[in-house]
């Protein structure tokens, strides 16, 4: 109890004697935590964007003639044959034209004059959910080639591959910013509590000569380290909150944004960025402390 | 009575003790003294010869190069950690340059060492009050250490060192710049201390301090101890030779 106490009353000390760099230092981690939690929060809401995308992910193997049901068995045992596929469909040349009328709509005149075997056959292959990256939907794309009867096979390939690309590199993106918030934020704060013990010095050895255990003289430390990474990541998530609900309320008529559903952090995500960030910062603060205490 | 019987036990124990600095000044050679427990006992010399030293090497502030120093039959220079920490509240310095935190207030700066040893608030008001009125300094309650004159801050710096009731008290040269009565006070301050059961080491140039007390006197010169002598309590009684007899009698047989 009265550790705690005298504690305190120590960090409150230090803060109080060296206010500005620890306030400099917050805002460096909250800085680094927004910077970071920034490119995250886009990266997972590309991703959920592209999962619903790739929901409806379907090959479509054009055929050059409709095949017969003979046919039709060979061709899906061959399919089978490459991988397991969720649903194969066959379209007959009718099935097609009735759908191309259907998304026509209210402008399915146009076709009245056009034959209704003008659309060729078509296979439908519904890829397993497993078959997600690009390299082995390309493998299966160019295996459905060989098909006999193959005439073309489209999976909206430009827009895949460019949205794969972009994960990526989006992906690196979040790596490099979640590396640069552990090197700023312990390297901030570990100079920032090496700062403040090369101010106070003179008190510090004081303390070890009336006798002043480690702890007493550590924990003050370790607790600014604390405070450090829980207040810098609740600011800096506070700031990516406030730019997330100000984008939301600003873009959401527009219709590029209408395809994601813009959602923040869930909790545990948040928890664990608090943490992360406190972690850091303490273990910043602890390396400092060591090189001082050693009596 | 306690005294004598505290006396029995040695405080501390300094056997054949060296201290060389690098690269090669040589402050202390072969020094060997045992003090009781509830002793004065006075420490005299010529500015640099090694009063300084002997007594950093009490309080473990530096290692002695070579020999054995036990305090409270530990040797203390073995102690590390907690163990050092405890040890080190239970000896209270006053060093020859203060050492104050001159950003601190008078209040503050004595109750570094209670705080340390986590005293409650309370005690640590109480016991800043009192000594302030024995060193007539109630009025520099919080005034900033380093606002205050030379002779203030060295009172303020032996009211730190006894605050914590250290069971040994370790004083460097305490009086410099006080004028008599001051220095009464001071000397009533540590008296009171050891009559509370603390062992008391002084380390003077003021011979006013010991020359009519019936303490020992060790003087060292070059490092060397010079020689180990009793006061011979004559001339007119200050309070120090007063108040002061049962201590010695028990120590006689302490010496080297
Ligand atoms: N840290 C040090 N490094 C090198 N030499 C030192 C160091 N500390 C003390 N000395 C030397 O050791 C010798 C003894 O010094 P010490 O401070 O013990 O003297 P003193 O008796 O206290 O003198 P004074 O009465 O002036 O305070 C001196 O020659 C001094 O120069
Ligand atoms: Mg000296």
């Amino acid at each position: 109890m009265n550790f705690w106490f005298s504690i305190f009353r120590q960090t409150g000390r230090n803060l109080r004697q060296t206010w500005t760099t620890q306030f400099m230092t917050c805002l460096t981690v909250s800085l680094s935590v927004l910077i970071f939690s920034f490119f995250y929060l886009i990266y997972l809401n590309i991703l959920n964007a592209g999962n619903k995308v790739t929901d409806d992910l379907r090959l479509v193997v054009y055929l050059d003639e409709e095949p017969g049901p003979e046919m039709q068995k060979q061709l899906r045992l061959k399919i089978s044959q490459f991988d397991q596929v969720q649903e194969i469909k066959f379209i007959s040349r009718e099935e097609a034209y009735s759908r191309f009328a259907e998304q026509l709509g209210d402008n399915r005149d146009v076709l009245t004059d056009m034959p209704t075997d003008f659309l060729p056959a078509s296979i439908e292959v519904i890829p397993l959910k497993t078959l997600r990256s690009l390299s082995q939907i390309k493998l299966f794309s160019e295996y459905l080639a060989t098909l006999p009867g193959s005439q073309k096979v489209q999976y909206g390939q430009n827009w895949v591959e460019r949205f794969y690309y972009f994960t990526q590199l989006l992906s690196i993106v979040v790596l490099l910013s979640g590396v640069l918030l552990i090197l700023t934020a312990t390297f901030m704060v570990a100079s920032t509590i090496r700062l403040t013990i090369f101010a106070r010095q003179e008190e510090l050895e004081l303390l070890k000569l009336v006798g002043a255990t480690n702890n007493y003289i550590r924990t003050p430390f370790l607790l600014e380290g604390i405070l450090q990474g829980l207040i810098g990541s609740l600011l800096g998530l506070t700031s990516l909150y406030i730019l997330f609900q100000w984008i939301t309320r600003h873009f959401s008529g527009a219709g590029f944004l209408d395809l994601f559903t813009f959602t923040f952090f869930p909790p545990g995500i948040i928890a664990t960025i608090i943490l992360l960030s406190i972690v850091l910062c303490t273990a910043g603060s602890y390396t400092s402390m060591q090189k001082f205490l050693r009596i | 009575m306690t005294e004598a019987a505290a006396s029995q036990t040695a405080m501390i124990e300094i056997i054949k003790v060296g201290k060389s600095y690098p690269p090669n000044v040589t402050a202390l050679t072969d020094i060997s003294v045992s003090i009781a427990s509830g002793e004065i006992f006075f420490l005299i010399g010529r500015s640099g010869a090694g009063k300084t030293t002997l007594l950093k090497l009490l309080c473990n502030m530096e290692k002695p190069t070579n020999g054995l120093i036990e305090v409270a039959g530990m040797n203390i220079h073995q102690v590390t950690g907690n163990k050092l920490a405890k040890l080190r509240q239970r000896v209270g310095m006053a060093y020859q340059d203060f050492r104050l935190l001159t950003d601190r207030t008078v209040a503050e700066n004595i109750a570094i060492s209670m705080e340390v040893s986590y005293k409650k608030n309370q005690i640590i008001r109480n016991r800043v009050r009192s000594l302030l009125a024995q060193l007539q300094l109630e009025d520099k309650h919080d005034i900033l250490t380093g606002d205050l004159s030379r002779g203030e801050q060295q009172r303020v710096a032996i009211a730190r060192a006894v605050a914590n009731s250290p069971a040994l008290i370790l004083v460097d040269e305490p009086t410099g710049n006080l004028d008599a009565t001051s220095t009464e006070q001071v000397m009533e301050l540590l008296i009171r201390c050891r009559n509370s059961g603390a062992t008391i080491v002084i380390a003077t140039h003021d011979e006013a301090l010991y020359r009519h007390s019936t303490h020992r006197i060790m003087k060292l010169h070059n490092g060397r101890l010079d020689s180990l002598t009793r006061g011979d309590g004559q001339g007119q009684p200050n309070t120090a030779g007063a108040t002061d007899d049962t201590g010695a009698t028990g120590g006689s047989g302490d010496g080297i």
